[in-house]
């Protein structure tokens, strides 16, 4: 095995999930880190694990020349983009690759992340391959009778799939930023919300093109997590993903896996049938696009057991490793808490093979993953400012905690939340034999964790906690 | 009250500032010659567009930044150890001592007689386009600010909230902050001016105007 060194291009729990990994793996690391996030957890396990020359203080973790610059005086060899940030930004991708000094992205291609970004040629692509997406155009439509047929033929599926509130989605396919963009509720207004956000595109974007969408309410949001190798020839899943508790503005906040669990739940539909339906949907895309890396296949599901795909996320997501924790794969030899995702997308990235393939996978248990936020579920999931003052939970052999906050274990230090980035404080990851063990332990978890500290007013910060807890019980029901 | 004559004399022992010149961001630093005890001058023009002494070069990914002077004075303190070398982004290279102006000392003085109304938590703050637009166009001291008047916006963490003002009925007087970007708990936004202190602001302006001796 070639010894590499990562630029880990990111910050916070992440970081610190890719170093770890990175050392697991042999490889050396260097991280950044900005003025407002000195006092994070990535930089002081930097650090301790690779002393000063591993760490550099840039000025902002979206300038690439920054992190470039790093590269190159580190002589590091390849970067890992981490979420968020430039993680899913082609053009990034390929100037890490074109460079005079070229480094290797840990992701997919930078191609594969171009064709797979854009929604709508997802969206094309899937339906070429004969993968259910969500009903409405994949081009933009000019012509209004046809708009009106599509709408028409969308609140007839929604009525059909037992949506008791169908609606229809009108977009300029040129805006973006929640800008021309109108929910339709009944077929007789649409023609003159159609009129409006076409002029509007006219208007302000200078393209007339219009997109039709199915809007949905009531669903379920499952992820498939996908695995392949460079050359896109071998491709695996490590299960599904159940995301459907979530916060106001969409934003996830419980995980479960597996996406469903017919031996513990019933549901109106064959539940099994469609885990394993867009399973096999997402590693078939995945093998016939080309795709390289690690990623996310997203589906929404029905009332009615109906999966459709939404998109796909060429990136590893914060939510990974609730996939891992219930698999079970030949891959890694320390399999205590099953596979770990993020290892495998920089053995993958820095081309090694797969080594195995889906017989070699399996599943145990029931894993759910917290994300312990401070922010005001009673009001709106507003973010919350403040300091932390304590943070502790027992260690329990079922439980995996991942935060950039200081711990009762790693130091009697205040932290301060900084303002720059969102509020998350900690992933925590639960593991049981079935969904009935796994809620007992979360709630066990939540009602024993110590979390204490102040807002900017001096009163107690407030957290989802509670939030988390109300809804332990219910997770997985449809 | 307000003694301006301890205030000054206060100032007079100590005329200066130290500033520190910090590297905006990563790359190679490549000093440009000076020595300590150098003079150099800030940014000049009308618009501040002609920039100020050069102090060093720092290059990143072959482009090279020149790191001006913000403002006159002496140069005291060189980073030496830094030249040729890669440096992190926020190392000071440089620290210059300006002495401090008339305009500065007044703008000092000042903030101890003004209403300070403070940002209550440390996020990024903008006028509200109404007061905004009313400041463009006729200046600070064209707004009046009075109890519950909705004048800035907070915006902290992907979200903006209106922020009403509280405190005495007057004028901007200082607008102490950039908008966008973030001003610390307890820093503060703007200077009120009450109508009754106007004589007294008079004062300040005209006592510092005679006693000030600006040193170059």
């Amino acid at each position: 095995m070639t010894q590499h060194k990562v630029l880990i291009a990111n910050r916070g729990e992440i970081a610190m999930r890719i170093l770890r990994a990175c050392v697991g793996l042999g490889h050396e690391f260097v991280c950044v880190y900005t003025q407002a996030d000195a006092a994070s957890g990535h930089v002081r396990l930097a650090r301790e694990l690779g002393g000063g020359q591993s760490l550099f203080r840039i000025r902002s973790y979206q300038d690439p020349s920054e992190l470039f610059a790093v590269a190159d005086a580190s002589q590091a060899t390849a970067v890992h983009p981490g979420y968020g940030f430039f993680a899913e930004d082609y053009r990034f991708a390929r100037r890490t690759e074109n460079r005079d000094r070229p480094l290797i992205f840990i992701g997919p291609s930078w191609s594969v992340i171009r064709d797979l970004g854009d929604k709508i040629n997802t969206k094309r692509i899937a339906r070429s391959l004969s993968v259910p997406t969500i009903p409405g155009s994949d081009r933009p439509i000019f012509d209004e009778m046809e708009a009106v047929e599509l709408a028409q033929a969308i609140f007839a599926f929604q009525n059909d799939q037992g949506i008791t509130e169908g609606c229809v989605l009108v977009k300029a396919s040129a805006g973006g930023g929640g800008m021309g963009i109108e929910e339709v509720y009944d077929l007789d207004t649409f023609r003159s919300v159609y009129r409006r956000i076409r002029n509007y595109a006219k208007r302000n974007l200078s393209d007339e093109g219009v997109l039709i969408e199915q809007r949905i309410f009531d669903f379920n949001h499952l992820e498939v997590q996908v695995a392949a190798e460079r050359g896109g020839k071998n491709a695996v899943h490590f299960g599904t993903r159940n995301c459907s508790v979530q916060s106001l503005g969409r934003q996830k906040r419980i995980e479960v896996a597996p996406g469903f669990d017919p031996a513990s739940l019933s549901y109106a539909f064959d539940a099994s049938h469609v885990l394993d339906s867009i399973t096999q949907h997402s590693v078939n895309m995945a093998k016939a696009v080309g795709y390289d890396n690690v990623g996310t296949w997203e589906w929404i599901v029905t009332p009615k057991g109906e999966p459709f795909l939404m998109e796909v996320n060429t990136r590893i997501q914060v939510e990974n490793g609730v996939s891992g924790v219930i698999s079970r794969c030949r891959c890694q030899a320390d399999t205590k808490h099953g596979v770990d995702i993020i290892s495998e997308q920089i053995r993958l990235g820095l081309g090694e093979p797969l080594g195995y393939t889906q017989d070699d996978v399996g599943f145990e248990g029931v894993g759910i993953e917290y994300r312990i936020i401070a922010e005001d579920p009673t009001d709106r999931f507003t973010p919350c400012l403040g300091r932390i003052e304590r943070f502790a939970w027992r260690p329990e052999p079922w439980l995996q905690v991942f935060t950039q906050v200081p711990t009762a274990v790693d130091a009697d230090i205040a932290y301060d939340i900084p303002m720059d980035f969102d509020p998350n404080l900690a992933l925590a990851i639960v593991w049981g034999q079935d969904l009935g063990q796994a809620r007992a332990r979360g709630e066990e978890f939540l009602q024993n964790l110590t979390l204490a500290g102040t807002d900017t007013s001096g009163a107690p910060l407030r957290t989802n906690l509670g939030f988390l807890l109300s809804r332990t019980q219910t997770i997985l029901h449809f | 009250m307000l003694n301006v004559k301890e205030l000054l004399e206060e100032l007079k022992a100590s005329p200066y500032e130290e500033i520190e010149v910090r590297t905006p961001h990563t790359g190679i630093v490549q000093f440009v010659g000076l020595n300590t005890g150098d003079r150099v001058l800030g940014p000049t023009g009308k618009w501040n567009e002609k920039p100020g002494t050069l102090l060093a070069n720092l290059t990143r990914e072959k482009n090279k930044k020149p790191i001006c002077a913000t403002q006159k004075g002496v140069v005291t303190d060189i980073a030496s150890d830094f030249e040729g070398k890669f440096v992190e982004a926020g190392e000071r290279l440089i620290t210059i001592r300006h002495f401090l102006s008339k305009e500065e000392v007044i703008a000092r003085i000042l903030k101890k007689a003004l209403h300070l109304f403070c940002a209550p938590e440390r996020a990024k703050y903008y006028f509200v386009p109404e007061i905004d637009a009313k400041i463009k166009a006729g200046g600070e001291q064209s707004v009046k600010p009075r109890e519950g008047m909705e004048m800035f916006i907070v915006s902290r963490m992907k979200r903006e909230t209106p922020l009403a003002y509280s405190g005495p009925e007057g004028i901007i007087y200082a607008v102490y902050f950039q908008q966008g970007d973030n001003v610390d708990g307890g820093q503060p936004l703007i200077g009120v001016c009450q109508e009754s202190q106007l004589s007294l602001i008079q004062d300040v302006v005209s006592r510092v105007q005679g006693e000030w001796e600006e040193q170059d």
